[in-house]
């Protein structure tokens, strides 16, 4: 049991921290399903660059900036030159995931995993037994995440750029009569949401492994963005259904629990996108959202053609 | 026709641009372009067996695209092709493995009858949600895409799963070779007359039929149909039914074609590769056509290349992200705020 509350911890951290990303762009609204591609592109520069430099650090770093580049370019395309949210999305997804595996072969001449000696620093360490094994072995940025978590819900309930962001994703016309530029809005909203999956990327390839495989996201950004629609886009709601996601994920790992046995692992992996359509379609809550968020969301309904 | 003409400018335009920033990706990381671009040409037209291995990619390609046409054109976005293709897929196997002895007619076209209520019902579920509860379609498609993959997973990897393979990944047994319309280059008179038929099909519903002008006045504009006096919500479901219908009949054809057996994640770009492809052909279904063997070529083509320089194939999944990234934009959005009439907010 210790060890799937230990697995949880480590599968949450990354889906939470990209679904923090999610919540940020959502609340400017814009339906954000481009996360995969920034957060697979995050934990490439993170293993590429700081296995080059030897810091993790400075991997981290470079990261944060591809991302934040790959987020601005994101903007320029949905906003300014008015691309479709979605497609643009999806593609910004294909592009990272395309682009990593391409990169792998093309600049490390490596078909499948590249393996590091990099690895995030891990505070607390060495319990083998015990309650201890729960919070022991976890890489510095699961310690950092629930610090992130909340720092995101102060910044979006107390901060003046927390309201000015709710103003555009909910009214952007209130938002322009307010002095507020909604575009520019967006694009901090989205450079955060950039610098987020960068942590989340860099989580996965060296906070628990030590190593870039291609596709390693597998999905995941994916689950994040769920989460951020099943935690009705509230960072702690979003949070909250990450680790939920992360547990579904640990006892699908953990063949020892006797859960597995007779479900098979693609049922429970099945379990956040089934919840997901169940929460989508009960909470009518989400159509009001999509109503409010309708200015980012606009040429979606308009197929022109 | 000017703005018809100028939507094909545009969308050329775009996919140029696409394809030169791709071309320049892979310049800077040292491949030389030119070498690439006669390795294309040779690996989608001129070299043995590869305008059939075009023709074999481009069939599922365009039936999946001519789905996600119907869904768009009518103001609905199913991307959940790549699902329903997997549950379609599954379900014909599932008929062929079942009635081995059955005469061999009457198998396959249960198999694609089977696979195309597969199909349906994966895309129904979250059209109902949409029709009936306003449920965002996006999303459920997306989840229910997903959940298809899983179930090709679990089949391939669970009940259905070859005891004697040895590969890596999970396989399903083979369908008896009689219940196969093509060999393993995909391609068979059968195949293509079935696949035409289906374009042509789409095309005369799109143009040329009564509930297809009824579906694009749909996308055009939901409110004015409904104060006209269509049932949207009966245009919807239809839409729905007949984009995953595609899908599914994409996955039959697959299995008694070039496939013969499951995989685990088998041709997994392929749904969103439709996507890409339906846009680029403008959502109309010769545009799509066109498209599709295009891209088409292009996945044969990456097949290929490895003969002639050591390019590694994700490029190619780059290359469609590129054009899915880029190929919605909108020239008009451009001008507009150029000329500062952007009044209307936009996104971003």
């Amino acid at each position: 049991m210790e060890q799937v509350l230990a697995t949880t911890l480590r599968s949450a951290a990354p889906l939470v921290l990209v679904a923090m990303a999610g919540v940020f762009a959502f609340r400017a609204g814009i339906f954000h399903l481009g996360l995969e591609g920034l957060m697979i592109s995050g934990a490439f520069t993170t293993v590429a660059i700081g296995d080059a430099t030897g810091s993790v650090g400075l991997g981290i770093l470079a990261a944060i900036g591809v991302c934040m580049t790959l987020s601005a370019v994101y903007w320029w395309v949905i906003g300014p030159l008015g691309a479709n949210v979605i497609i643009a999305g999806l593609g910004l997804t294909s592009i990272g995931l395309g682009g990593t595996a391409f990169a792998l072969g093309a600049i490390f001449d490596i078909r499948g995993s590249m393996f590091t000696d990099v690895v995030l620093p891990r505070p607390v360490r060495g319990a083998t037994s015990g309650p201890g094994v729960i919070i022991s072995e976890h890489s510095i940025l699961v310690w950092i995440t629930p610090l992130i978590v909340l720092v995101a819900w102060i910044v979006l309930r107390r901060s003046r750029f927390g309201l000015r962001l709710a103003a555009v994703g909910e009214y952007p016309f209130a938002a322009r009569s307010a002095g507020v530029n909604p575009s520019i809005v967006r694009l901090q909203a989205l450079l955060i949401s950039g610098a987020l999956c960068a942590l989340g990327g860099a989580e996965l390839s060296v906070g628990t492994l030590r190593n870039f495989t291609e596709n390693m996201t597998n999905g995941r950004g994916f689950i994040a963005f769920v989460a951020v629609i099943f935690g009705a886009w509230h960072p702690i709601g979003a949070a909250l259904a990450g680790l939920f996601f992360g547990f579904a994920d640990a006892i699908g790992i953990q063949s020892q629990i006797n859960i597995t046995e007779r479900v098979p692992r693609e049922f429970v992996l099945m379990i956040p996108f089934v919840l997901t359509i169940f929460a989508v379609w009960l909470g009518g809550l989400w159509r009001r959202r999509t109503l409010e968020a309708e200015a980012g969301y606009a040429e979606l309904r308009e197929p022109d053609y | 026709m000017t703005g018809g003409l100028q939507r094909v400018a545009s969308t050329v335009l775009l996919v140029v641009v696409s394809f030169m920033l791709t071309a320049l990706i892979l310049w800077v990381s040292g491949y030389r372009v030119g070498t690439v671009l006669s390795g294309i040409i040779q690996g989608s037209i001129t070299a043995t067996g590869a305008a059939t291995s075009t023709i074999r990619w481009t069939i599922p390609l365009l039936l999946i695209g001519l789905g996600v046409v119907i869904g768009f054109r009518a103001g609905f976005f199913n991307i959940g092709g790549q699902g329903q293709f997997y549950v379609g897929a599954c379900s014909a196997l599932v008929v062929s493995l079942g009635w081995r002895e059955g005469p061999v007619p009457l198998v396959i076209m249960c198999g694609m009858i089977a696979a195309i209520l597969a199909g349906m019902a994966w895309s129904l579920l979250p059209g109902y949600l949409r029709v009936q509860f306003g449920t965002d379609e996006v999303l459920t498609t997306l989840m229910m895409s997903f959940i298809g993959a899983l179930v090709l997973q679990y089949l391939t990897a669970g009940p259905l799963r070859n005891p004697s393979g040895t590969g890596q990944t999970a396989a399903s047994e083979r369908i008896p070779e009689a219940f196969r319309i093509t060999d393993s280059s995909g391609v068979s008179v059968t195949a293509l007359l079935l696949v035409g038929g289906v374009a042509v099909l789409v095309w005369l519903l799109l143009e040329r039929t009564r509930f297809g002008l009824t579906m694009t006045l749909v996308g055009r504009n939901p409110t004015m149909a409904r104060w006209q006096g269509i049932d949207v919500r009966r245009v919807g479901l239809g839409t729905f039914a007949l984009s995953g219908a595609l899908s599914g009949l994409a996955g039959a054809v697959e299995l008694h074609g070039p496939g013969a057996r499951l995989v685990t994640g088998f041709s997994p770009e392929v749904g969103f590769t439709a996507v890409v492809v339906a846009l680029v052909g403008m959502l109309s279904v010769w545009g799509t056509v066109v498209a599709a063997v295009f891209f088409g070529g292009l996945q044969s083509a990456i097949l290929f290349l490895p003969i002639v320089t050591d390019l590694p194939p994700p490029a190619l999944v780059l290359l469609h992200g590129m054009v899915a990234f880029l190929v919605t934009i909108k020239f008009r959005a451009v001008r507009r705020r150029r000329a500062g009439l952007a009044a209307k907010p936009v996104a971003g």
